[in-house]
C-alpha cells in the first residue's frame, strides 16, 4: 500500500459577482488529479506557475479545504479535519516552503522556531528538547550560535536549510517540498538539495516535489508528475518522463531546459523552435475542446499520458516499433 | 527519532551545557537593551522620557498629600489671587481655589482615565482586529456588522446622553463610559493588518506544527504587528488625554467638585480669564501640550526599535 494517495482531488475556488455575490463561477486550480507517493521515494510535481501544484501540495499537508476527491493516509481520508486531528497528521507531515524568510517566524529565534512542531506533538522536557534542536541543527549543517539568533540574521540557503530542520524536527513520513529551493542561486540550490537527500536517506523520509525546474527535478526525482491547467498531462518514472516523453507538454518543457554547451548553440536553439513549432500546429489533437487536458490512459505499467485513446494507441504502436 | 539523532549527529547530551554557552554568547541583544540603546541615540526622547516618568510620579505622590474636598471649598477672599500671592504658587481662580494644587489633582485625574481608557480600548480593539483578521470568512463578517453599527452611533451625544442620565458617575464609570467608544479605530488597523500578516508562509508553518489558532494570532501574528501596536496604543493615549479634557471642557466630563485638565481649561470659556487672569487656564494647557508631545517621541523610539530597519542606537 501507498504511504499517500490522492483520488480525484479538485480544488476550485469560487468567483462571486453580481449584486447579491452569488457565485457564478470558479476557477478550477486543482482539477481531479490521482497519484499515490510510496514510502521513502521523491515524487516530483511539475508544472507551469498556476497550473496548481503549490495548491496540490498545501492540500495533502491539511492547509487548503479541499472541494472533492480524497487523499487516503494510514486508510483515513485526511482531507477531514477531524481525521487529520485523531491521527495527529502533521506529526508525520511536514512541509518546506519557498519563501524562505517569510516562512519563518521574523519575531522568533531559531530555537523556537525549531522548536515549535516539538512543543505541540512531543512534548519533551526542556535540556532533551534544546539538545534536539542543537541536532537537528548539526543535521543540516549549522552552528550551534544559530539558536539564539533571528531569521534576517541568516543567508538564504542558511534560512531553507533551518526550514528543512524543523520539517524534519518531528521524523515525518512525509515532507512537502514547495519549491525549496527555486528563491536560492545555483550553487546554494545544490547545497540545500544534497541536504535534503542526505536527511532522506538518513530518516527513510518521502517527498512530494514541487517544481517548474526540470533539472532539480531529474536529480531528486525517482517518479515524475507533470502538472498542466489543474490536471496531469503525464505521469511516469524519471526514464519514462526525460527519455519518453509522449504528451507535447511534456516535450515542449523538456525542451525548455538551458543548456550550457555554447558550441551547439545554434542546433539547440533550432530544435526548441520546432518542439514549438509543433506544439503550435498539434495543440488541438491534444487538448479537449475547452483547453483542458484529457483523462490519463497507461501506456505501460509506470506510464501513463493524457491523450484520447486513438491518439494513444496510434502513439504506443510508434513506440513499439521505434524500440 | 532520537535514536536516529543520536546516530547521525555528533552532538549528544554531554555537549548541551557547553554548546548553549556558546549559542548565548552570540545571542543577540534582548528588546530591553535595544529600546534603551535607541533612548540613547535619540537625545530629545530622552528629554521626553524623563519628563513623562518624573510628571507622573510626582503627580500620583503629590495628589496623595492634597486634600480634595477642602481644596475645592470656595473661599471669596482670594478670588482670582494672582501667582505669588497669600501663598498661591500659581494663584486662584475664581472661586479662590489653588491652580498649582488642582494642577496636580486634575493631572492625575486625566491622566488616570487616558491610561485607564487605553488600557481597556485598545485591548478590545486589539483582540478584535486580530480575531476578525485571522479567521476571516463569516466571523470576519459579524465582527465587522457590529463594528460598522458602533461606528455608527454618535459618539459624543451618546456619551453626553449616557453622562446626564448616570447619577453617580466618577472617574470610574465616565472611563468605562469612554471605553465603549473607543476601540474602533484601532480594532479596523490591526484587521487590515492581521488580514495581510495572516496569509504569509510562517503562519502555515505555525499551522502545520500543530499550534492552535489562538496562540497563532497571539504568540506569531501580534509581536510582528507590535510596532503597529505601540505606535497606535501611544498615539491614542496622546488623544486620549484630550478626550476627557475635551468633554470636561464642554462641561460633560467629570463632575464640577472633580477637578481635572479639563475643567482647568475650561477657565477659558470666560473672556475675563483669558485677557487678565491667564493664570487659571494657560498652566493646564501647556501641562497637556508638553504631555503629548513627549508622548509621541516616546512612542516613535519604542517604534523604531521594533523595526530593525529604522534603528538609530549603537548595535552594542
Amino acid at each position: 500500500m501507498s504511504l499517500v494517495e490522492i483520488k480525484n482531488l479538485k480544488v476550485h475556488y469560487p468567483i462571486r459577482s453580481g449584486f447579491f455575490n452569488r457565485i457564478t463561477d470558479s476557477v478550477n486550480a486543482v482539477d481531479g488529479i490521482s497519484f499515490n507517493i510510496e514510502a521513502g521515494e521523491t515524487y516530483g510535481l511539475v508544472g507551469e506557475s498556476g497550473s496548481g501544484k503549490s495548491t496540490t501540495g498545501k492540500s495533502v499537508v491539511g492547509l487548503e479545504k479541499v472541494t472533492s476527491g480524497s487523499i487516503m493516509y494510514k486508510g483515513k481520508d485526511i482531507t477531514k479535519k477531524a481525521n487529520r486531528k485523531s491521527l495527529d497528521y502533521n506529526h508525520d507531515v511536514q512541509m518546506i516552503f519557498q519563501d524562505s524568510l517569510s516562512s519563518l517566524n521574523p519575531r522568533k529565534r531559531i530555537e523556537d522556531i525549531i522548536a515549535e512542531p516539538l512543543r505541540n506533538f512531543e512534548h519533551l522536557d526542556k535540556d532533551s528538547e534544546k539538545l534536539r534542536v542543537l541536532q537537528l541543527l548539526d543535521i543540516v549543517g549549522l552552528d550551534a550560535d544559530a539558536l539564539y539568533k533571528y531569521p534576517h540574521q541568516f543567508s538564504g540557503g542558511q534560512r531553507q536549510r533551518i526550514g528543512v530542520a524543523r520539517a524534519v524536527a518531528t521524523n515525518p513520513k512525509l515532507i512537502i517540498a514547495d519549491e525549496p529551493v527555486s528563491a536560492l542561486d545555483l550553487s546554494v540550490q545544490a547545497q540545500v538539495l544534497n541536504f535534503m537527500k542526505k536527511i532522506q536517506r538518513e530518516f527513510n523520509i518521502s517527498y512530494l516535489f514541487i517544481s517548474h525546474d526540470l533539472g532539480v527535478v531529474r536529480h531528486m526525482c525517482n517518479n515524475i508528475a507533470i502538472m498542466n491547467n489543474g490536471r496531469l498531462v503525464e505521469i511516469g518514472t524519471r526514464d519514462d518522463i526525460y527519455n519518453h516523453p509522449m504528451h507535447i507538454y511534456t516535450k515542449r518543457l523538456l525542451a525548455a531546459i538551458p543548456e550550457t554547451n555554447v558550441s551547439q548553440r545554434a542546433e539547440h536553439r533550432a530544435q526548441r523552435l520546432a518542439v514549438e513549432e509543433v506544439y503550435r500546429e498539434q495543440q488541438d489533437k491534444y487538448y479537449d475542446k475547452d483547453g483542458l487536458a484529457y483523462p490519463l490512459v497507461q501506456i505501460t505499467p509506470t506510464h501513463s499520458v493524457a491523450l484520447p485513446e486513438a491518439l494513444a494507441e496510434q502513439l504506443k504502436h510508434e513506440g513499439e516499433v521505434q524500440a | 527519532m532520537e535514536e536516529s539523532l543520536n546516530r547521525h549527529s555528533k552532538i549528544s547530551a554531554a555537549d548541551l551545557e557547553r554548546l548553549s554557552k556558546e549559542a548565548k554568547g552570540e545571542a543577540t541583544p534582548s528588546s530591553a537593551r535595544i529600546v534603551w540603546n535607541e533612548f540613547k541615540a535619540d537625545k530629545p526622547a530622552m528629554v521626553a522620557l524623563v519628563i513623562i516618568v518624573a510628571f507622573i510620579l510626582f503627580v500620583m505622590i503629590a495628589a496623595l498629600f492634597i486634600d480634595t474636598p477642602k481644596m475645592m471649598e470656595t473661599d471669596i477672599m482670594n478670588y482670582n489671587a494672582a501667582p505669588g500671592t497669600n501663598g498661591f504658587i500659581l494663584g486662584a481662580d475664581t472661586g479662590g481655589r489653588p491652580i498649582f494644587q488642582q494642577l496636580i489633582v486634575g493631572a492625575r485625574n486625566s491622566i488616570g482615565i487616558a491610561m485607564g481608557l487605553t488600557v481597556i480600548s485598545s485591548t478590545f480593539g486589539i483582540c478584535w482586529g486580530l480575531i476578525s483578521g485571522y479567521f476571516n470568512g463569516l466571523i470576519d463578517w459579524g465582527m465587522q456588522r457590529v463594528y460598522d453599527f458602533m461606528m455608527m452611533l454618535p459618539m459624543t451625544m451618546m456619551i453626553i446622553v449616557l453622562v446626564t442620565i448616570i447619577k453617580n458617575y466618577n472617574a470610574i464609570t465616565l472611563t468605562l463610559i469612554f471605553s465603549v467608544f473607543y476601540w474602533e479605530g484601532t480594532s479596523r488597523l490591526i484587521r487590515s493588518r492581521t488580514l495581510s500578516e495572516s496569509e504569509k508562509d510562517y503562519v502555515a508553518a505555525a499551522k502545520t506544527s500543530g499550534t492552535g489558532n489562538f496562540k497563532i494570532i497571539f504568540s506569531e501574528i501580534m509581536p510582528n504587528i507590535s510596532s503597529l501596536l505601540i505606535v497606535d496604543t501611544t498615539l491614542s493615549f496622546a488623544e486620549n488625554i484630550g478626550v476627557e479634557t475635551g468633554l470636561s471642557y464642554l462641561g460633560f466630563g467629570l463632575p464640577m467638585h472633580t477637578p481635572s485638565l479639563g475643567t482647568l481649561i475650561a477657565n477659558a470659556n470666560d473672556p475675563n480669564n483669558i485677557t487678565q487672569y491667564w493664570w487659571t487656564w494657560l498652566p493646564a494647557a501647556l501641562l497637556i501640550i508638553i504631555l503629548c508631545l513627549s508622548i509621541s517621541y516616546v512612542g516613535q523610539v519604542v517604534r523604531r526599535s521594533a523595526d530593525a530597519s529604522q534603528r538609530q542606537g549603537a548595535a552594542d
